[in-house]
Parts: structure tokens; C-alpha cells; sequence
């Protein structure tokens, strides 16, 4: 109740007076209770961006910011951990391999889950989800121009595009997804961390008389095929502008209908890029259950500002893009009770040599290689951040994988840890190759990188041309040639195997230096077929070590992750990967 | 006359479309909208690049892509059609939505700074000016040019840290040391040694004077807690509010017209005693009723003065109107700081009043003085930052304006038939030397709508200037185009208004049809 | 089709009021040329003269510290070069005892030198000013000099243009520009000095839309300057319309140009600060004062070093260049004198118009 309103209905201020005080009785002005039992209380989280979309699926809506507020307000089958583990929710539901060939995967969802509008979460919603993310109904040929592409969904479809239309069962409870060749990644492919889109909401949004009028209506539509594009279906149409569209919003909605809860919280009130509100969902029970009553949300673009608002006790829990003066003023708050915790994300930057010009030479490569200050790079640009920081040593797994350990023992990136000038001059035998290397020049990191590399690189021979582009004009850059070596950075998936043949196959997506080798092309062709994790593993080691043995390029090192929290707080823990401070939510308490 | 504005209004157009046509070409121009895809690593980076691809219609060439954002925007012409539409932003927003909302977060920023430095930077200018060459004119013309180098974000953080958390620490025990109390006393007492002016001996008076009264006034602070539970009661609202009446009246009308002082001192006195009567209804404050209640006490000044006539009625209605505007601005602080403990407990805020970021503590809730008090609390840092920064055009302005007028003829001729120095500056120097600040005035107000960008960053406010960079950040026309044409037409109906103001005000300019 | 705006009205009353007014001059100034009584009060101007004597020491101090041009510096780091961090990177001058010691201002992270930086930085800042000062008092000097004095259609076209520039707003025009001068992609000429001369590219191409408020007061000078007696006396007998432009009214109008140009160069280097922060300056590897200062703004309570050196050499640039500019009106306005509120006996006419404040805005 903000005054503004008010002031507009009434005229007169006896009125006002009396609507007032009519008002202030509800509202009490008074405090809410708190801290009367261990459960309860509230914190406020600080993020970058702010929300616009309650469906963080989309390509436009797929911002970090919307799948955090997602991941809060919704429930799946499972989620992950910041050890980077699947965690199956069993008291949401079941979901298992039942088959491995044909791969066949069973999701049953357990009775009682329901959305916070009362109506059960079925397997109507589970089928709207694969729908989307399979785009199974798409027709859509770019090159050709025909055809439609309906639901805008921001991930990969490869793995759900090898499904057939699932079967539905159990009083439509489960529903069972075959595949048509073995999926490396299916057990995240589907019904996690959050079954976000409530199927009886968009059934009733686009015009279908119920949710099984809409199962049936999916059921009757063939598989899109894009050599044979129809007329666009106007019912699917309605449908996936609805996902795509239909929850796009920066206030929060009038019809309680769109954002719909079925996890712990329910948001409450938004104001429009500033702060959010959830507060906890009653009904939930399904999964691991929060301590905190309420969380807000307040949107804070920069670090220092994020630094300051957390000293004032604006904000409780932060995790600014840490530079060291960030960290060093976290660490000064350390007297004033705020915990810091810092460790490592899955982005990683990394030095790739070109397999053309100078370096088609693997000797070149090599000695290149051998110059890298990669320990001296790692102390100067994040040993600030992290003390105990050391360089990566593989090019697939990052250390919070229990299999990075292994692979970077083997894998022949012992032989690049310290700088090697004589050896480097010694391969080079007096050639004195021109490198140029490309990089992103308003990243300071890069900058500062590629600044320790040329000094080091220049000793043994090389010269170094500075081929550094700016923010705008770097990305396009790549692959496209023009330069012998760039430095940039990926970011691991962290769970999943799928992205590593699009960098190190040959003529993969995003292999840029064209990287090619036959052993570890077959190699990558089985690891997308093995569903078994521990052979992935395996396939993925030798992998890497193919990789190494190539000279491709070094890893450098992780960015820093941060995260710090009041005294009021506790139960934050660091994550890896882009959920951050989030992933376990229901842990935060208020002391 | 109407065809001066009907000619005006037509190149505005003609400016506006040329005008428009280029910042769009140059913001499609000036980057990349699909930089973070290039590098990602994700599978179906294609798909994704496809779909940015259409969102923003890349494929059409810019040129084209202006004439459909023109054909969109020339529905707003429509009166009432409803049919305006201005794009959405890379998030899927509609502009005319985002604009709406940027626009309010603006407004709400910059106003009160804006209207705050205009009065204490052309009141610094007048007192610099009259002082020309003295140690207060070179003392506010470094500071005026020390602000003005300053970078804001600098600026902002300074204050972040010592005005907010500095302050909240301050609160949590607000003791002020002997020692401390002293210091301020003696820099404040130096100060107005220096403003005052005049001879040795007057200027160590003075000075001496407010040397004592501050550092006994905050001793007695300290020792009573009043930042804790601040307040100023009717005994100090009388002796401040007599204060002003003197003061306003020497500024309006000289203290020989004895009608003029005896209304605003009736005022005073009718505020004192309005003061008791109307808490309870304060108590139920809305926004509007303040304002109803601002006109009220500015009419009954009004009214009082106009019964008290004198020889020169005017005067004496306008220095009771304005004491009593002030008389009943101390009334409204003294509810606010009746308030401040209410406020100051707020589960919400925990004991730190002073904000460093947003325009709202979130989920407050609690009556009209609380939550118009949040809002004051996020605006202060935010205010004073943009104050500081912007003074210095205002003082300097208005000093070399002020300057200007002094040497005209007819202030000659005007001491010259005996006016008094008084009735010289403020009747006439002051009214004249006003008129060119007028037009600078209107010239920011165009700005003033682009936004305060870089306090908007730092303070994460999400306003006009937020959207602007924001758009150009991601090379999305559609948000810089929707700021430039507020802004753009904003700055020009500002412009037109000044120049008509302007041939009204002074009557050397007639404008030629 | 010339619009008339009030802004001419006003200065051709001005220039019938001071053909009235004139020859009220004083004894202090008399037997002098104009160049004489220039220099005699701008040199009694002490603000300025202490804004001139530290501009001069921080233009030496950082032209020849770290080499400008291909020569070398007289100071042992580059701003490029990495070297062990001494201390933690803390600054190792020290008033007492007084010592410059290996790094006086301190390191950053990598262990480049800050005093190096600084003033690589200081240079570039420079560059910058006195490009967009040069190319807008160019642009600015010839727009509304040529619309001033010839009026009618040209007057129109180039006033109209400067209009569609001047409602852009500054930074909206500078950010976009700014993005521009930073794009290096094409492969070019153009990018290839890009590459190597952002710095100069940012200060040309923000010279470029930073001369319309100095086209503006140009053309207010002219018009009033052209209505005078003397440019009469020269048109009669027989002066080209160039002979008249740069013997008659230029020389008259030069005051107003400079100041401005001073001003706008003040303005300028606040700009470009503007700039970096929002990322859409100058960019690293290059190095600006701006950038250093946005750069660093993160260690303002860890290593204030990397924070205070460069922010107080935008200060103290910003404040000569503001006082020069301060010392320059009051010099260049033969009209005014000296103003005493309490002995106001002396009045004589003071019809300056020109402002005192730069009139590129501020940016908040």
C-alpha cells in the first residue's frame, strides 16, 4: 500500500483519513513475527539482472536470474548439487531407466504434488515441458525459410528430439520417453530441476477446453518434418506463443494464474526492477522443505555497490563478479560477522593454438606451449581472489569432478606446468615464428594474461603480435581466422557430456582452431551413446589426454567464484555452476 | 505570434525525424547484438543466434528497420488510439511500458536534486557575486570547481560509505565526542566568519557566536540522543519560525515596512498554534492532504498579510505567504522526526536508516511518514551526489549573469534616486539576473528527462539513463530510440517554452512571426 | 528562410546598446593594445595563473616521464611493463623522509607501474581534451562564423544541423560514438590506425559532436559583431567578405572561442571519465585516467592508490583548465571591471554573454 494510490481514490481528506486507517489495520505497520521458532525469519539475496519471465525456458527468457527464481518456485524430479551430482527428489517422483535398448526412461509423479492453485501436477505438465524442449512439432528449415519453429526453447534439443511421442499412464501420473538411439544425458534431459509451465494454465490460455483436451490434441500431431513443412497449426500456435510469451512480465501479473508455484515458495509482490518477493509455499511437502518464511530478491548491477549495500544491511546474502579489491573489502567485513566464502566456477579461460598457419606445426605448438607462464598467470589474475588457486590441467573436467584428478595426472599436462624457455628454443632451433593472438580487449583478464604470456613467449623466439578486438567484434572473430592463437573462455556444463564433441570434434561447432584427430572423434561418437557414468568418464579421460597429446592449447584457469552473507545467515554454500548460492535454498536460515 | 509557434513546432519536427534517423543507424551500427553467443559453447548456439536474429529483425538493414520503428512510433501521434508502439527490448518489454515506468524512477531521482540545486547554486551565485573577489567568492568558486571535476561515481561512493554507513554506524550510538562537537563548531564558525562579510570585528562576533551555539547544540545532541528521537517541538519552531520571519521579511520587504514584519510574525504565531491542532490529523497524512494543507497555510499567510495591508499590501501578502509556507515546512519536519523512531525499528530497516541503493526499502510497510520517510532515506545519498555535481553551472551562471546586471544602467540609475541596496537587488538586480538562467534552467530539463546515467548505475536505480545504456549495451535500438525521442522532445518543448517565456519576461525581445 | 530567434534579438540590442556605450575606458588600460591588456589582466588573475603553472608541470611530468611518440622517458618503467610486485604493490613514496623509492604511487595486480600508468594515462587524457578542444572550437568557430556572417540559407542549413546534434544528448551521441571508435574488426586502414590510435580516434570523433554549443555562441558573436560600424567602415571600402571574417571579426569574436574552447576541454576530460566507467571509452590495453579511475573503483577501500593518483590528476587537470578558463573571460572581456557591491560608483557597462560555465553538460 503505497500512499500514491490512495491518495488518487479518495478526494477529500477526511476520506483519505478514514481509508487509511482502514488500511493500516491490515497492514499493521507493525513487525511480522520472527524468530519465534527455528523456522521462519527472512534474508535478501542479491542478484545482477532482474526478472522478466516466469518461464526461464525460453531463448529470450533464459537469463540466470529467471531460472533461480524458477528453481525456487518450482519442483522437479531432480536437482543438482554443488558437488555437481544429479540428486534424484524422490518425494516429488520416480524417474529411472527402465530399458537400455531401446534407452527407455520412466517419470512417475507422486500423488499430492499439486500447484499452488490447487490443480495436481500431472503428466500434462511433464508432456508440455518435452514438447518444448524436444521441438518435436518444429518444421522450421532456416536455410530453406519454411516452415515453423514453434516453442523458442533456449537448450539443446538433440538428446529429446531422438524421442518418439511419449506414452502417458498411471492415470496420467507417468509418463515414459523412449529413445530411438542411447542418450548420454538423460538424466537431465526432462522434468528438472523444475516443472515450471503449468500445462491446465496454458491449455486454458491458448484456448483448449481442458488438459486432457490437450494431450489429446498433441497426440493427434505428427512429428514436424522439415523436408515436408505444413501450414502453421493455429492451436499449437496459441500454445507456444503462450510458453514463449504468455509469462513474459516485469511487474507481478494481476492473474494469479501466471505464476503459478509448485516448489517452496510462491512469489509474493515484485516491484519492478528492484526487488522481489517470495514468501513460503504452505502446501508444499515434496521435496526438501526451506527454513526461511521469506526471501527478497533486491537487483544490484555492480560489485562495490553490492559490497556496500551488504555492509549496510541492505542485503544478506551476495555473489558479486569478484575482482581482489572485492574480496579484499569482503574479507575487511569478516570483524562485522559476514562469511565469505570463495572457491571456483565452471568457466574457464584458456589458451587455443590455431591448427593452421605457424602452429600447423606441432613442434611450434609445443614449444609455444612450453613458454605459457601458466602458474605465473594463475598467482597474478585470481591468486588475489583464491590463494590456493593452481592452473587447470585438463581440458573436460574441471577439479570439482571426481574424475578431474585422475585425468590430470595423466593426461600429459604435467609436462606444461612450469615455463620451459630452453626447451621451447630448443624445438623452435631458431626459428622465430610471428603469432598473433586474439582476445577480448575489455576483458581486463584477458589483457592482463595475454600481457604475461608475451613477455614470457618473446624470451624463447616468438613474436608476439597484439591482435586483441574489442567486446563487440571479438566473438565474431572466431574461426574465422586471421590470427594463430586466441585466448577466451567456455564454461564447463559441469553435468553432461554433450558439449564436448561441439569444441573437439572435428568440424564441431564451436571448434574454432580446428582441432581434428580420428581417435578422439571415435572416441566422442561413443561417449554421446553411453549412458553409464563411469564409462563416460573413462571415454572422456582418453579423451583429454588425445587432446593434450595434440598440443591443442592450455587451459589457464577457473574464474573465482564468491559468494558472502551476513551474521543473520546461515546454511549458504558455495556452487560451481550457474544456479550459484541457490541450490540449496531450503538450507538458509536465519540465526 | 502563432505562427512563430506553429513554425517552430513544424522544424522541431523536421529536427526530430533527421535526428532520430541517426542515433538509430548509429546505435545498429555500434556493435554486435550477438557477442555472447559467439563464444558460447552451447550445443544449439545456432539456434539461439537464430532467434536474437529475429527477435531484433537483424536481417532487415538498419535503414529499413528505422522506417518500421517509425511506422510503430507515428501511431503514438494518434490521439487516444492507444495504438503507440515504440518496439520491445531485448527482454521482450514493450518500450512505451518501460519508458513509463524508467520515466517515474527518473523523475523521482532528479527532481528534488535538480530543484535543490537550482535554488542553493543561484543563491550561492548572487552571494558570490555581490562578493565578487572576496574570500568567500574564490572559496565557493574552487569548491563550485572541485565538484564539478569530480567523476560522480566517485563521488557516490564516498558518500555510500560515509554518509550511509558511516551515519548508520553513528546512529547505532549517536554520542558525538566533546572533541568532535568542537571541531564542527569551529569549522562552521570560520564559515560563516567568512560568509558574513564586513569588518574584523563583526566577522569574529559572528563567527564566535555560531561557534558556541553549534557545539552547545550538539552536546545537548549527544547527550540527549536526539538523532535517536529527534524533534523540534513548538518551542523551537517559534523561535526558528521568528527567525524566518525576520529574515524573509528584510529579503521581501525591509524591515522599515512594519506591516510586512507584523504579518509574517502573526503567522508565526498562528503556525505555533496550528502546530497543536492539527497532530491529530497528521496522524492520518496522506500525500494529498499535505498538499491540500501546503495551499491552506499559503493562503492563510496570504490572506493574514492582505488584512494587515500596510503601505505596500503586495510586500506584506508575500512575506507572510512565504513564512508561512516555511512555518509550516518546520511543522512537517517536526511530524517526520516524530516519526524517525517508528521508522528507525522498522523490522525492515534494523536500525540503518540511510540507504545506499534502490528507491524503496522492499516490502515496507507501516503509515504515510514511514513509508514517505523510506523513500527520503534512499533519495538523500542519490540527491546530494547530484547536487554536488550539478552546483557549479548554476553558481557560475547566475554569478557572471548576476555580475552583468550590477553594471547596468538603470541599478546605476536606481542607487542614484536613493533605493535603498536591499530594494537595488532584490527588486531589481535579482528579477533581471534571473532571465538568462531561465533558458539554462529549461536546457537541463532535457537532460534532466535523459537521466542521471551514471548516478542511476551506482545507486542501481533503473531509470531512463539505465534503459539507455542498457539498450546500447546489447545494440538494441529499440530502448535508446524510445530515451533519445522523450528526451529529445522534451528538451525542445522546453526550448520553445523558454524563448516565449523569455520575450514575456524581458521586454527587449519581441518575437517576429 | 532565417529564423529569428530571441538569442539574436537580445545580441543586436546589445550591439546598439554598446555602439552607445562605448569608450568607457579606464585609466588602468589605457595606451594599451587589446593583446596587451589581455595578458596584463589574465596575468593579474592569480586563480588562473596557478591553474596555468600546475597544468604546465603535469603536461611535463607526463610527456616526458614515460616518453611520448616513440622517445623514451626519463622514468624507468613503461606503463606496459610487468615487474615483481614490491611491497603488495603499495605506493613506496613517502613525504617523510621524502623519497620517490621504486614505485611512488604503487602497482596493480599484475605489478605494472601506477606512476607509469598514471601518466600514460595523463597523456592520453590530454590528447583527448585538446583534440576535442581543437576540432570543436574548429568546427564550432567555422559553422557559426559562416552562419553568422552570411545568414540566409547558409545560416539555415547550418543551424538546423547543429539543432539535430545538439538535441541528441551528449552522452547518448558519445556513448554511440565512443562504441563506433572502438570497433576494429574491418580490417582497414581505418582499423589498422584504430588499432594502434584509439585514443586519437575517441578524441576526433567526440570532437566531432562536441562543437555545436560553440557554433552557437560563435554565430550569437558574428551577428552582433556584423552590425558594427566598423565592419561597415570596412565593407565600404571595398573588404572581401574573407578579409572582413578574419582581420575584422574574428579577432573580435577570438575571446569568446577561447574561453569556451578552455571550457569545453574541461568538460571534455570529465566526459571521456563519463565514458570509461559506462565501458564505452577508451579501452585497455590502452590507458586513460578515466579508465584507470573505473577501473579501480573496486579497490577505493583495498588499495585506494589505484583509486586516488589518477582521480586526483582528472582533479587537478579539470581544475586548471576551469580557472585558465576562469582567468581567460575575465581577461578577454575588456568591458568588465572589477564590481564593489558597497561603492558602486563605477558602473560601467559589462555586456558579456558569454558564459562561464562550459557549456557541454556535466554528465551525471
Amino acid at each position: 500500500m503505497r500512499f500514491g494510490r490512495i491518495s488518487k481514490a479518495v478526494g477529500i481528506a477526511a476520506i483519505a483519513a478514514l481509508a487509511l486507517s482502514a488500511c493500516a489495520g491490515n497492514s499493521g505497520g507493525n513487525t511480522p513475527s520472527t524468530g519465534a521458532s527455528k523456522q521462519g525469519g527472512s534474508a535478501t539475496v542479491v542478484e545482477v539482472n532482474a526478472l522478466n519471465t516466469f518461464n526461464p525456458n525460453t531463448a529470450d527468457g533464459n537469463t540466470d536470474i529467471n531460472s533461480k527464481i524458477s528453481y525456487a518456485t518450482h519442483s522437479g524430479f531432480y536437482y543438482i548439487d554443488n558437488k555437481l551430482n544429479v540428486v534424484h527428489n524422490d518425494k516429488f517422483g520416480k524417474f529411472e531407466k527402465v530399458s537400455d535398448n531401446p534407452l527407455t526412461v520412466k517419470y512417475t509423479i507422486n500423488d499430492g504434488v499439486k500447484w499452488s492453485d490447487g490443480a495436481p501436477v500431472t503428466a500434462a505438465d511433464l508432456l508440455l515441458q518435452w514438447a518444448a524442449f524436444s521441438g518435436y512439432y518444429d518444421d522450421a528449415d532456416p536455410k530453406a525459410k519454411t516452415g515453423t519453429s514453434y516453442f523458442s526453447y533456449a537448450g539443446d534439443n538433440t538428446g529429446l528430439s531422438l524421442t518418439d511421442f511419449p506414452e502417458i499412464g498411471d492415470n496420467n501420473q507417468s509418463l515414459t520417453l523412449k529413445y530411438s538411439k542411447p542418450f548420454a544425458d538423460w538424466e537431465i534431459a526432462l522434468g528438472g530441476p523444475g516443472i515450471d509451465v503449468p500445462a491446465h494454465v496454458l491449455a486454458q490460455k491458448a484456448g483448449l477446453k481442458d488438459t486432457q483436451a490437450m494431450i489429446d490434441f498433441m497426440k493427434s500431431k505428427p512429428r514436424g518434418d522439415t523436408k515436408n513443412p505444413q501450414p502453421v497449426d493455429p492451436k499449437l500456435k496459441a500454445m507456444s506463443d503462450m510458453w514463449n510469451t504468455g509469462f513474459d512480465t516485469k511487474t507481478l501479473p494481476a492473474d494469479p494464474t501466471l505464476f503459478l508455484s509448485n516448489g517452496p515458495y510462491i512469489v509474493k509482490s515484485m516491484n519492478q526492477d528492484q526487488s522481489l518477493t517470495m514468501v513460503r509455499n504452505k502446501d508444499y511437502n515434496w521435496g526438501p522443505i526451506p527454513s526461511l518464511d521469506e526471501i527478497t530478491v533486491r537487483y544490484i548491477g555492480s560489485a562495490p555497490a553490492q559490497v556496500q549495500a551488504l555492509k549496510n544491511g541492505e542485503a544478506d546474502i551476495i555473489a558479486p563478479q569478484a575482482s581482489a579489491d572485492t574480496l579484499d573489502q569482503l574479507k575487511q567485513l569478516e570483524s562485522q560477522g559476514v562469511t565469505v566464502d570463495q572457491g571456483n566456477q565452471l568457466a574457464f579461460d584458456h589458451l587455443d593454438l590455431n591448427y593452421t598457419g605457424p602452429f600447423a606445426d606441432q613442434n611450434v605448438r609445443t614449444a609455444f606451449m612450453k613458454t605459457v607462464p601458466r602458474k605465473d598467470i594463475v598467482n597474478k589474475i585470481v591468486g588475489k581472489l583464491d590463494p590456493n588457486a593452481k592452473p587447470l590441467d585438463s581440458q573436460i573436467f574441471v577439479p570439482q569432478q571426481a574424475a578431474y584428478a585422475d585425468s590430470a595426472k595423466n593426461n600429459g599436462s604435467s609436462a606444461y606446468q612450469d615455463v620451459d624457455i630452453d626447451g621451447a628454443k630448443k624445438l623452435l632451433n631458431g626459428a622465430t615464428p610471428e603469432i598473433r593472438i586474439m582476445y577480448n580487449k575489455d576483458n581486463p583478464n584477458r589483457v592482463d594474461a595475454f600481457s604475461l604470456i608475451r613477455e614470457s613467449a618473446t624470451k624463447a623466439g616468438f613474436k608476439i603480435d597484439d591482435g586483441g578486438l574489442g567486446a563487440s567484434d571479438w566473438g565474431k572473430a572466431l574461426g574465422k581466422g586471421g590470427y594463430d592463437a586466441t585466448i577466451f573462455g567456455w564454461i564447463n556444463p559441469g553435468v553432461g557430456v554433450s558439449g564436448v564433441p561441439q569444441i573437439f570434434k572435428t568440424a564441431g561447432g564451436n571448434n574454432f582452431n580446428q582441432f581434428s584427430n580420428p581417435d578422439a572423434d571415435k572416441l566422442m561418437e561413443d561417449l554421446v551413446v553411453t549412458t553409464d557414468r563411469s564409462k563416460q568418464d573413462d571415454l572422456e579421460k582418453q579423451i583429454d589426454k588425445k587432446i593434450w597429446d595434440s598440443s591443442y592449447g592450455l587451459p589457464l584457469f577457473q574464474s573465482v567464484n564468491v559468494d558472502a552473507y551476513s551474521d543473520r545467515i546461515t546454511g549458504v554454500k558455495l556452487m560451481p555452476n550457474q544456479t550459484g548460492v541457490w541450490w540449496n535454498f531450503w538450507e538458509w536460515a536465519q540465526k | 505570434m502563432l505562427t512563430y509557434v506553429v513554425r517552430r513546432l513544424v522544424t522541431a519536427a523536421l529536427i526530430l525525424l533527421g535526428a532520430s534517423f541517426l542515433v538509430y543507424l548509429l546505435t545498429a551500427l555500434s556493435g554486435d547484438p550477438l557477442a555472447d553467443l559467439r563464444a558460447s559453447s552451447a550445443p544449439n548456439r545456432q539456434a539461439l543466434m537464430d532467434a536474437r536474429s529475429s527477435l531484433l529483425d537483424l536481417d532487415t538493414p538498419a535503414p529499413v528497420r528505422y522506417f518500421k520503428w517509425l511506422g510503430g512510433a507515428a501511431q503514438c501521434l494518434v490521439p487516444f488510439g492507444n495504438a503507440c508502439n515504440l518496439g520491445k527490448n531485448i527482454a521482450g518489454q514493450p518500450i512505451t511500458e518501460a519508458l513509463g515506468f524508467a520515466l517515474v524512477q527518473t523523475l523521482t531521482l532528479v527532481t528534488g536534486a535538480t530543484v535543490l540545486a537550482i535554488l542553493i547554486g543561484i543563491s550561492l551565485g548572487i552571494v558570490t557575486a555581490l562578493r565578487q573577489y572576496s574570500a568567500l567568492d574564490y572559496g565557493v568558486t574552487f569548491m563550485a570547481f572541485l565538484f564539478f571535476s569530480l567523476p560522480i561515481f566517485w563521488v557516490a561512493v564516498l558518500l555510500k560509505e560515509f554518509g550511509a554507513i558511516g551515519f548508520n554506524d553513528f546512529l547505532r550510538n549517536p554520542q558525538i565526542p566533546p572533541g568532535v562537537a568542537l571541531g564542527i563548531g569551529a569549522v562552521l564558525g570560520v564559515i560563516a566568519a567568512v560568509v558574513v562579510g564586513g569588518a574584523a570585528k563583526r566577522r569574529l562576533i559572528v563567527g564566535g557566536t555560531v561557534f558556541a551555539v553549534v557545539t552547545l547544540i550538539l552536546i545537548y545532541f549527544s547527550i540527549t540522543l536526539w538523532f535517536r528521537n529527534p524533534g523540534l517541538g513548538p518551542v523551537v519552531i517559534a523561535i526558528l519560525g521568528a527567525g524566518i520571519a525576520v529574515g524573509i521579511t528584510v529579503l521581501v520587504s525591509g524591515l522599515k515596512n512594519r506591516k510586512a514584519l507584523q504579518s509574517s510574525l502573526i503567522v508565526v504565531a498562528i503556525g505555533v498554534i496550528a502546530y497543536f491542532a492539527v497532530q491529530p490529523l497528521l496522524n492520518e497524512a496522506t500525500g494529498l492532504m499535505i498538499f491540500i494543507l501546503a495551499v491552506g497555510t499559503i493562503l492563510i499567510g496570504v490572506a493574514v498579510g492582505y488584512f494587515m495591508g500596510g503601505y505596500d499590501r503586495g510586500q506584506s501578502m508575500r512575506a507572510a505567504g512565504i513564512t508561512a509556507f516555511l512555518v509550516g515546512a518546520l511543522v512537517l519536519i517536526d511530524r517526520y522526526m516524530q516519526a524517525w523512531p517508528s521508522y528507525f525499528d522498522n523490522s525492515r530497516v534494523r536500525g540503518r536508516p540511510i540507504a545506499t541503493i534502490g528507491a524503496g526499502t522492499p516490502n515496507i510497510q507501516g503509515d504515510f511518514w514511514v513509508l514517505s520517510t523510506d523513500t527520503m532515506t534512499h533519495l538523500v545519498l542519490p540527491t546530494i551526489a547530484l547536487i554536488l555535481v550539478s552546483l557549479a553551472s548554476y553558481t557560475r551562471f547566475t554569478r557572471s549573469s548576476m555580475l552583468e546586471i550590477m553594471n547596468m544602467d538603470y541599478i546605476r540609475t536606481a542607487r542614484a534616486k536613493g533605493l535603498s541596496e536591499r530594494s537595488v537587488i532584490m527588486g531589481h538586480a535579482f528579477r533581471n539576473a534571473l532571465i538568462p538562467i531561465a533558458t539554462i534552467v529549461a536546457f537541463d530539463i532535457g537532460a534532466l528527462i535523459g537521466g542521471a546515467v551514471i548516478t542511476e548505475t551506482v545507486f542501481s536505480v533503473h531509470g531512463m539513463g539505465f534503459l539507455f545504456i542498457d539498450g546500447l549495451l546489447h545494440t538494441d535500438p529499440n530502448p535508446v530510440m524510445g530515451v533519445f525521442v522523450c528526451v529529445a522532445i522534451t528538451a525542445m518543448a522546453f526550448n520553445l517554452i523558454a524563448d516565449l517565456a523569455y520575450s514575456a519576461l524581458d521586454p527587449r525581445v519581441r518575437i517576429k512571426a | 528562410m532565417s529564423q529569428p530567434t530571441q538569442e539574436e534579438e537580445i545580441l543586436a540590442q546589445q550591439a546598439l546598446a554598446e555602439a552607445a556605450a562605448t569608450e568607457a575606458s579606464s585609466e588602468e588600460t589605457s595606451g594599451l593594445s587589446q593583446g596587451q591588456i589581455v595578458r596584463k589582466r589574465f596575468f593579474g588573475h592569480t586563480g588562473a595563473l596557478v591553474g596555468l603553472a600546475v597544468l604546465a608541470i603535469i603536461l611535463v611530468l607526463a610527456f616526458t616521464s614515460v616518453g611520448a611518440w616513440g622517445l623514451p622517458g626519463w622514468w624507468k618503467y613503461n606503463y606496459l611493463d610487468v615487474s615483481p610486485l614490491v611491497n603488495d604493490g603499495a605506493p613506496t613514496a613517502s613525504l617523510w623522509p621524502l623519497a620517490w623509492g621504486e614505485h611512488p604511487f604503487g602497482q596493480d595486480r599484475i605489478g605494472r607501474d601506477l606512476f607509469a600508468m598514471t601518466m600514460r594515462g595523463a597523456q592520453q587524457s590530454i590528447t583527448v581534451m585538446v583534440l576535442i578542444g581543437a576540432i570543436a572550437g574548429a568546427v564550432g568557430a567555422i559553422v557559426g562564423g559562416l552562419a553568422g556572417y552570411f545568414r540566409g540559407w547558409v545560416e539555415a542549413v547550418l543551424m538546423r544541423l547543429t539543432d539535430v546534434i545538439i538535441i541528441i544528448p551528449v552522452l547518448l551521441l558519445a556513448a554511440v560514438v565512443g562504441q563506433i571508435a572502438n570497433r576494429r574488426d574491418e580490417g582497414s586502414w581505418f582499423a589498422s590506425f584504430a588499432s594502434s590510435n584509439g585514443v586519437v580516434i575517441l578524441g576526433i570523433f567526440l570532437g566531432f559532436v562536441s562543437w555545436v554549443g560553440l557554433a552557437r555562441l560563435v554565430r550569437g558573436e558574428f551577428l552582433t559583431l556584423r552590425e558594427r560600424e566598423f565592419v561597415d567602415a570596412a565593407r565600404i571600402s571595398g573588404a572581401s567578405n574573407a578579409r572582413i571574417i578574419f582581420k575584422h571579426i574574428l579577432p573580435n569574436a577570438v575571446g569568446v572561442l577561447i574561453v569556451n574552447v578552455t571550457l569545453t576541454m574541461s568538460a571534455a576530460i570529465l566526459l571521456e571519465t563519463a565514458l570509461s566507467y559506462l565501458g564505452l571509452g577508451v579501452h585497455a590495453p590502452d590507458i586513460s585516467l578515466g579508465l584507470l579511475v573505473a577501473q579501480n573503483q573496486e579497490a577505493f577501500a583495498t588499495r585506494p592508490w589505484l583509486f586516488w593518483f589518477p582521480g586526483l590528476f582528472i582533479i587537478l587537470i579539470c581544475l586548471s583548465i576551469n580557472f585558465i578558463g576562469d582567468g581567460l573571460r575575465d581577461a578577454f572581456d575588456p568591458r568588465q571591471k572589477k564590481f564593489k557591491a558597497k561603492s558602486a560608483v563605477e558602473t560601467t557597462r559589462h555586456s558579456s554573454t558569454t558564459p562561464v560555465v562550459p557549456n557541454v553538460p556535466k554528465e551525471q
